[in-house]
């Protein structure tokens, strides 16, 4: 047992990993509390208390880059550091460059978030970086490509597994998209200010062509990488139908790229663009529930483990959620529909219907699983996985279900017309009818934030757990070798 | 040649024959991947790669065990 | 040679280089075409880059956040017409760098906010939303009241300039902005003057009802009140506008 975790850790490059399975903790703690007092500040504007850096407007840039780019984009580069290593049975490529990786990533993502609180921000949605902060992300993006690359080339079987199509597929796109989107003039060289190169149309059309591949490739495409890893693993047995797969990842890799411009519709932007939009938005159900049907036939003929294993638990009903709001997304993408849902809390409840319920989920599940093979432990309780679980679970039902109400609700109310042919509501009306959804929207995201207040103190204790044993393991080798 | 050029830079011709070029290679994709019993049993033999990696790291063995079973299969 | 899905799978240079094909088409195909078909955005009059002042005030919009409860496009809707006023139309933002069309109205739309209430009313409203609309949930910003710095504003039209605003620097600039906004407008478009022109409008407005003083409400309210206003929508007949759709 020593020796095999002495093997164990230089076979692989798990420090890395360790350090970025933390931070994601870190900033999801973080940032899903910043996103609380946010979904606070629209239920109870008192608590904006006149303070600028807090105010609605500031925060919840801060709370969309922690939780995607601090929370999530941390756990895909812990996972894939983890995955590229164990499906190429490799070592990851030079250890300085995944160090400077790891650097890089929280020195931008810090600074992200401070510079948003002094009202620093380029104003385009999930691209708020402004540009020196861009530059860095470049850089980082550029040795993420290239250690990945280069541990591929490592590999000891000639085949490239899955999961690694994924990971790359989101390495690429993400790079295509931060680059194009952020191109910007700098107001001076000692200025974090800038204008985008683009204007108007030109500039929605590639600002929600970023946007929506944000979604498609860094919150789907990578997140599916770490599904088509972490579920056989933890299931013990293969993927459903690894042909599927290969069909899956095409046509996801495809449609994509198209759907953007459904965020634009009825805007002015052309109508020939977003009526394609709309069509492959449809097509892309496809795929993704291919992807869907992959994940969750996986564990056909061994339903029983969701009785026992609460981390299968998670990932299956990460699953779900993700088949749901792929469901719901093609549905939004309709022209007639989008009429009712743009501009209302649908489409945020939406929104986290994926983040909650997809991307942390599965995340959750993969971090449960991993983290005590880094530290070469067990995990430090099974029961806090449940109660963490069903925090997580009540949480996203309360939020997607008070975002429904406050959506379909505004919309309604706002389309409304008298007898007369006259609106019948004013504006301000429908926000005082909001006040409830918003506060049970709040108290949905209290209940996710104490699940993964309860995770990261499972995990914190894991940690503790395998670092006391390792000290025991090696005391003893230290007796031995005294004695010999 | 320069006619069929222009007759496919036209907007409404050209969007039916990215259609078709799209839709034909799909399909053609779906029918590679799914026919053949070689190349089935040749495709899906690569789901087994993240069990190539035996965790003899890991203290959970009864995991390693159960992955060896699904292995042998 | 037979091809096989392994001869991608085994070889990662290959995989990246499909990859990349497969997931570029589609945003060549949605975007590239936006900046060459010369009508996705409409040929209208009264449309010109903002003023300094102006300027100046939709920075403070973008620092606040503004564009994350607000948008600015009304759709062709009747709801949305009776509420906003004239569907939004692409010419009216091709001067916006970068676009704040929004994407979420946890306030109402902004883009035809211009006018519409007096200044004294937004510098109560900005200041304190709720004294002036109880039900408001929108945050205090009184910190407007706080000088303007406005000695970068020549740099930050010139980094405008650069994307393809067009506000001058040269003679033959200025004529060219003349023939297009006619004499006021340009005047305000020079760069070398912008300092002196953004004072000025400052003053001559009186935005935040204190002329004594030149702070970021005066420019936050200049941009407000402008918003919407530079189309003269009695001069287009309707069908003008949709056959740009």
């Amino acid at each position: 047992m020593a020796q095999a975790a002495v093997t164990g850790t230089e076979q692989y490059n798990y420090a890395v990993i360790r350090k970025f399975a933390v931070m994601a903790l870190v900033w999801g703690v973080l940032g899903m509390s910043a996103g609380l007092y946010a979904a606070l500040e629209l239920a109870y504007p008192l608590l904006n208390m006149g303070i600028a850096e807090i105010t609605f407007g500031r925060l919840r840039p801060v709370h969309t880059t922690l939780v995607i780019f601090g929370f999530g984009g941390s756990a895909l580069f812990a996972t894939s550091y983890y995955v590229v290593q164990r499906t190429c049975q490799a070592r990851l490529y030079s250890d300085m460059l995944a160090t400077f990786t790891f650097w890089g990533w929280q020195v931008a993502v810090a600074l992200g978030v401070v510079s948003y609180m002094l009202g620093y921000t380029q104003s385009k949605e999930y691209a708020e970086f402004e540009w020196p902060i861009d530059l860095l992300i470049t850089v980082v993006w550029v040795a993420y490509f290239w250690v990945y690359v280069q541990t591929l080339k490592r590999r000891s079987q000639p085949h490239i597994y899955v999961a690694n199509w994924f990971y790359m597929s989101f390495i690429l796109a993400t790079a295509i998209l931060h680059i194009f989107n952020n191109i910007s003039v700098p107001v001076g060289l000692f200025t974090l200010k800038s204008y985008s190169m683009y204007s108007g149309v030109q500039d929605a059309m590639t600002q929600w062509w970023y946007g929506h591949n944000a979604v498609g490739f860094f919150l789907t495409a990578a997140f599916l990488g770490m599904m088509y890893y972490f579920v056989p693993k933890q299931a013990g047995r293969p993927v459903y139908s690894y042909r599927l797969s290969i069909v899956h990842f095409w046509a996801l890799a495809f449609l994509y790229m198209w759907v953007g411009a459904h965020h634009l519709h009825w805007t002015a932007l052309p109508d020939w663009t977003s009526t394609l939009a709309a069509t492959f938005s449809i097509m892309l159900l496809l795929p993704s529930w291919g992807g869907m049907i992959n994940g969750i036939m996986t564990l056909s003929g061994a339903w029983n483990k969701l009785r026992t294993d609460p981390i299968m638990l998670f990932m299956i009903t990460s699953l779900s959620f993700y088949g749901m709001s792929t469901f719901e997304g093609p549905l939004m993408s309709l022209k007639s529909v989008n009429a009712l849902s743009h501009y209302t809390d649908w489409t945020i409840g939406h929104v986290h219907s994926g983040a909650l319920g997809w991307v942390a989920m599965i995340s959750f599940g993969s971090f449960y699983h991993m983290i005590p093979r880094l530290y070469d432990t067990k995990l430090y309780s099974q029961r806090l996985v449940y109660v963490h679980f069903f925090l997580a679970t009540i949480g996203i039902v309360l939020y997607i279900t008070a975002m429904w109400v406050a959506g379909i609700g505004q919309g309604l109310l706002l389309r409304a017309f008298d007898d007369f042919g006259s609106l019948a509501y004013t504006f301000i009306e429908t926000v005082s009818f909001l006040h409830k959804p918003y506060v049970v929207r709040a108290l949905g995201g209290a209940f996710f934030v104490s699940g993964i207040l309860v995770m990261a103190y499972n995990v914190a204790m894991t940690i503790r757990l395998g670092k006391r044993e390792a000290a025991v393991i090696e005391a003893k080798l230290a007796a031995k070798l005294a004695r010999a | 040649m320069t006619e069929a050029l222009q007759w496919l830079g036209r907007l409404e011709n050209s969007k039916i024959v990215a259609l078709l070029l799209f839709f034909v290679t799909f399909c053609g994709i779906l029918f590679y991947v799914f026919t053949g019993k070689q190349r089935k049993d040749r495709l899906e033999s690569y789901k087994y790669i993240p069990f190539a990696d035996e965790e003899k790291s890991h203290g959970d063995s009864s995991r390693t065990d159960e992955t060896r079973k699904v292995d042998e299969q | 040679m037979k091809f096989k899905h392994e001869s991608i799978e085994i070889n990662a240079g290959l995989l990246i280089a499909l990859t990349m094909v497969v997931i570029s088409i589609g945003g060549l195909v949605e975007i590239v075409p936006l900046y060459y078909i010369n009508d996705t955005v409409e040929q209208v009059d009264g449309v010109r880059p903002y003023t300094p002042l102006e300027l100046r005030g939709r920075d403070i919009y973008q620092r606040e956040g503004c564009y994350l409860c607000h948008s600015q496009m009304i759709r062709p809707f009747r709801d949305e017409m009776l509420r906003y006023g004239h569907y939004s139309l692409a010419a009216e933002s091709q001067y916006d760098h970068p676009f704040q069309w929004g994407s979420k109205r946890t306030g109402p739309d902004l883009a035809r906010v211009g006018k519409k209430y007096s200044n004294e009313w937004h510098v109560a409203h900005l200041t304190d939303p709720r004294a002036v609309v109880p039900e408001s949930i929108m945050p205090g910003y009184p910190w407007l009241m706080e000088p303007l710095q406005y000695a970068d504003v020549a740099d930050r039209m010139r980094a405008l300039k650069f994307t393809g605003v067009p506000y001058s620097e040269t003679q033959q600039e200025y004529d060219a902005n003349v023939a297009k906004f006619g004499q006021d407008a340009a005047d305000k478009l020079n760069i070398l003057r912008a300092e002196r022109h953004l004072v000025q409008q400052a003053q001559a407005g009186n935005y935040d009802g204190d002329r004594s003083r030149l702070t970021e409400m005066d420019a936050l309210v200049a941009y407000l009140q402008m918003l919407g206003t530079m189309v003269d929508f009695s001069k287009y007949d309707e069908g003008y506008f949709a056959e740009f759709r």
